[in-house]
């Protein structure tokens, strides 16, 4: 898969989790960039992901990941959809 | 030790000077030294010696074997290390909560037999360290860091001594280049240490042992101060807690930062905050992200609350069913951290289920605050609408503290009807309300302290104090820092009745 499909479907899943359209994510972005994006709305997040890519990750990746780009380089690993 | 003794700044001095002449290989063995003495002085028994080393010999084995055992055996391993630990927390903190609770029981069936609560010295910090060390096991097992292979690299871990009283909490991946690598003595974070301890001092002698006068004398006698005078102890109390444990942790800070060790943050102006959520992400800081990462976290990710999550969804729709897991989680979470704080009742509700119900009422009803606020035109942005959500805040908070001070639940409830009693000419008449323990002249202090410890606060949130303090000119500079020393000796509270030792955080 290419970073670009990659991006594309991770847009979708915070613009479905955050409810904001507007929402465009880069490697940078971090949960200081986005509003709602708290220690509540994490978990929510992950979850999200995991079933779009049909992967998981594991609980030291959910807390220790800094930013969407760390994010992309686990799920280009172990994605299977 | 208390944190503001002369013995504990003997032991600093003594400590620091070792921890600078020794040649920097040696260095942390200094560190490690002064925490042994620092963890059993005064306290050093068998049950305590034993205990202390039982944890030690846990983490350290258990980490071990997590690290080169394979498949399920990890598991077994990291289970069976944080029984050992979580064993001893129990046996030695909550066995009078689980015997207080069985001779409820007992008299609620009318059986006349009661259980004799024990008393034990448990070390001083247990609950820090048992934590500290669980979430070690937890990161070697998740992969998060490997096993370190020297016990008294994982004894200085466990215990470093400035952490002891009253944390923060320290992960190991952040603390093993702090603790074991070699530090030179640097001039200028002498001056920034000392400086931050001074604040600490600041915070402790001239605010928090002044309320704890008022407070004191008011909740002592509930009949001659009630009303307003509860109202008055119940919004300063909360203060008093937090002068007194940020206060402890800015010397703890200050300490480690003159040996060129870093340590998390606690707090970072809780009072600022506009809600219970907030105010919870800038209040015990260390002690929420670990709870955070290896209870919360997991519990809200495990297969059971997911599939509620799921199971919900067609029901009720996406965005309530996931409120489902989010709340069962917290409601756990809140009631664990109700019960690290204490043994007993009164802090499951003041910590816990009440924290709990404040965040989930916070939640509930954004959706109703802001179709209010629409309907009254009220802009939320503006500068008096946050003042009104701070104090709001603030209100709230102390009213859960009201269970956190009081010994008891019923106690609790007493204080809380005392404060229907109608007496406001307690704030108009010039005497009443000084007689509280507090004169008039103390009062003023207090308030003056008070706005001083806010503007700070506010100062420190936007930006390192310290640092724009020492980019001042030597007399500016040094003017302040006077100022501050002088303000410890002239207002702080130490005569006959206080008592410095009672650190409210250091029970835990």
């Amino acid at each position: 898969m290419k970073d670009e499909q990659i991006y594309e479907r991770i847009n979708g899943v915070f613009r479905d989790i955050f409810d904001d359209d507007s929402i465009t994510v880069n490697a940078n972005t971090t949960a200081d960039d986005i509003e709602d994006w708290d220690s509540l709305e994490h978990i929510n997040l992950i979850v999200a992901i995991e079933e779009e890519f049909g992967m998981k990750f594991n609980m030291n990746e959910v807390t220790t990941m800094k930013n969407v780009g760390e994010m992309v380089e686990i799920i280009k690993v172990r994605a299977t959809k | 030790m208390n944190l503001t003794s002369l013995t504990f700044l003997l032991f600093c001095i003594i400590t620091l000077f070792f921890y600078f002449i020794v040649p920097k290989k040696i260095q942390w063995y200094v560190l490690l030294i002064a925490s042994t003495i620092f963890i059993f002085y005064g306290n050093l028994t068998k049950f305590t010696f034993l205990e202390v080393l039982l944890v030690l010999l846990a983490s350290y084995f258990g980490a071990r074997k997590i690290d080169s055992e394979k498949g399920k055996k990890r598991t077994y391993y990291l289970l069976g290390s944080i029984g050992v630990i979580l064993g001893i927390l129990f046996l030695l903190k909550y066995t009078n909560l689980l015997l207080v609770t069985f001779n409820h029981l007992f008299n609620l069936f009318k059986v006349k037999y009661k259980f004799k609560l024990i008393t034990r010295n448990s070390p001083i910090g247990i609950s820090y360290y048992s934590l500290i060390m669980i979430g070690y096991l937890i990161d070697v097992y998740r992969g998060g860091c490997k096993a370190e292979k020297n016990i008294f690299k994982v004894a200085l871990f466990m215990y470093y001594f400035p952490i002891i009283p009253s944390g923060p909490f320290t992960r190991y991946n952040d603390m093993k280049k702090e603790l074991y690598e070699p530090h030179k003595f640097n001039y200028d974070a002498l001056c920034s240490g000392l400086v931050r301890c001074l604040w600490g001092l600041f915070k402790i002698f001239v605010i928090s042992q002044r309320i704890s006068i008022f407070v004191n004398t008011v909740y002592g006698d509930l009949v001659t101060y009630n009303g307003f005078f509860t109202v008055i102890a119940a919004l300063l109390f909360t203060l008093q807690l937090y002068t007194n444990f940020s206060g402890s942790i800015d010397i703890i800070m200050g300490v480690s930062e003159i040996m060129g060790i870093n340590l998390p943050e606690n707090f970072n102006a809780p009072f600022l905050s506009r809600t219970i959520t907030e105010l919870w992400r800038n209040w015990h800081i260390t002690l929420g992200a670990w709870l955070k990462d290896y209870i919360f976290y997991p519990l809200l990710k495990s297969n059971f609350m997911q599939s509620l999550n799921k199971k919900y969804r067609k029901k009720i729709g996406r965005k309530k069913a996931k409120k489902i897991p989010l709340y069962l989680s917290m409601l756990i979470m809140w009631i664990l951290i109700g019960v690290w704080h204490g043994g007993t009742y009164n802090f499951i509700i003041a910590t816990g289920l009440l924290q709990f119900i404040y965040i989930f009422l916070e939640d509930v009803l954004a959706p109703v605050m802001d179709k209010i606020n629409r309907k009254l035109k009220i802009n939320p942005y503006r500068k008096t609408y946050r003042l009104f959500q701070m104090i709001r805040t603030y209100v709230l908070f102390s009213f859960s503290l009201i269970f956190f001070r009081a010994p008891s639940i019923k106690k609790a409830i007493d204080i809380i009807k005392s404060i229907f009693v109608w007496n406001p000419w307690v704030l108009t008449d010039n005497s009443t309300l000084f007689k509280a323990g507090l004169n008039i002249h103390n009062f003023r202090v207090l308030i003056i302290a008070i706005i001083v410890l806010f503007i700070i606060e506010k100062r420190i949130k936007k930006g390192n104090v310290r640092k724009q303090l020492f980019r001042q000119n030597i007399v500016v500079r040094w003017a302040l820092i006077y100022m501050l020393i002088l303000s410890i000796i002239v207002f702080g509270c130490y005569g006959v009745g206080f008592d410095p030792a009672s650190f409210i955080y250091r029970q835990f």
